[in-house]
This record gives C-alpha cells, sequence and structure tokens, in this order.
C-alpha cells in the first residue's frame, strides 16, 4: 500500500471537499465547462514546470510512496493528479466561501 | 536556488496577470482572501504531510531552494507556488464566469 501514498493522499483531498458541493451548495463539480476553462491552462503550464524541474533535479519523487506509473517526459501520474485535484479543492473553498459570506 | 527563483517569479507573474490584463477584481475581494487563509492550513497539512523528512513523498534538491522550512520540513518557497497555482485557476475560474454558460 505504501506506494500509493501520494495517490491516496490526492483522493483524501477530493473526498474531504465533496461536502462542499453538495451540503455548502459550491456547485464546482455541476459546473464542468466553466471547471475546464479555469482549469486547462494552469494544469498545462504546472505540468510543463514540473517536467523542467524533474529533468533539472529541482525535486523528485520517493519510489516508496509513488506508484511507478508515468507519463511522457518522466512525469508521476501523482503529479498529474495534483495539478487537477488541488485547484478543484482551491475553487471548492472559494465557492463555499462565496456562498457564505457574499450573501 | 532555481526553484525558489520560479516559485517567486510565478507568484509574480499570476499578480500581473490580474492587475494589467484579466482585471477580475478578485484580490478585492474577502472571499478570496478568507479562501486562501483556509486553503493555506490545509496545504500545511498535506504539503507536511508531502514533504516530511523522515517519510518523504518528494524530495527537494538542496541546492535548489533557500533550505528554509516552516513549519515541519515545508519549504517556504512552496507557499508561493501554491498561492500562484490557485490564484491562477481562480481568476481563470472568474474570468469564465463571464463567459460560460454552464448547465444550471
Amino acid at each position: 500500500m505504501d506506494r500509493f501514498q501520494y495517490l491516496l493522499l490526492m483522493g483524501g483531498c477530493l473526498l474531504i471537499t465533496l461536502p462542499l458541493e453538495f451540503v455548502l451548495r459550491a456547485r464546482v463539480w455541476r459546473r464542468p465547462r466553466r471547471l475546464v476553462r479555469a482549469l486547462w491552462l494552469p494544469v498545462v503550464v504546472f505540468v510543463i514546470w514540473d517536467v523542467v524541474a524533474i529533468a533539472r533535479d529541482h525535486w523528485s519523487f520517493n519510489e516508496r510512496y509513488v506508484t511507478g506509473w508515468e507519463l511522457p517526459f518522466d512525469l508521476p501520474v501523482e503529479e498529474l493528479s495534483f495539478f487537477l485535484v488541488i485547484p478543484i479543492c482551491g475553487l471548492l473553498t472559494y465557492e463555499a466561501v462565496k456562498r457564505i459570506i457574499e450573501r | 536556488m532555481e526553484y525558489t527563483v520560479l516559485a517567486v517569479l510565478a507568484l509574480a507573474g499570476v499578480v500581473a496577470v490580474e492587475l494589467a490584463w484579466l482585471r477580475t477584481a478578485i484580490f478585492r475581494r474577502p472571499s478570496y482572501w478568507v479562501a486562501m487563509a483556509i486553503v493555506l492550513f490545509f496545504q500545511v497539512l498535506v504539503d507536511g504531510w508531502l514533504t516530511k523528512l523522515s517519510a518523504p513523498i518528494v524530495l527537494y534538491n538542496p541546492n535548489e531552494h533557500t533550505g528554509w522550512r516552516f513549519p515541519w520540513d515545508i519549504p517556504v518557497e512552496d507557499y508561493a507556488y501554491g498561492l500562484a497555482l490557485i490564484t491562477l485557476v481562480l481568476i481563470l475560474w472568474e474570468r469564465a464566469g463571464d463567459t460560460v454558460t454552464d448547465d444550471a
């Protein structure tokens, strides 16, 4: 199970923020077109940054805690999941806060 | 210290994109700052887990960042990185809200 640690951490982030969508009615998951519009550019930019950072050894990944499943340019699938999951968590937080304090 | 430089440039770049180009006025919304405070709290938990030196998931090259870590073992550069990422997404989300009519 150790090698799924990074992926499970991302899954945990999705799970823990899910109530924001349904309890606080953040309406992020339910606006998929707007979500894609918001995400595609940051994902592309941060994936490129990540590929460069990995190639230049700014950081690396502990093989004990990642699956070893890699996309082109040595990009671990965990990193791609990070660039999708973390922004969605941020959007859910932002929209939930808006729901509470802007009305 | 390339990571340090890139993280600062990324954050400055995102702020510049908002102020000079997209102008969503997100920095004047209390919701943005409250959300960032909440995100920061959870970043410490998640990033703290990713970077803890006792069992790190991500390993940072000591030559490419300042080596300042707070709290626990989180490289301080990660805060600029995270803030740049989330802020860019929120700006584009607000921008998309003006043009995209999604299902209700």
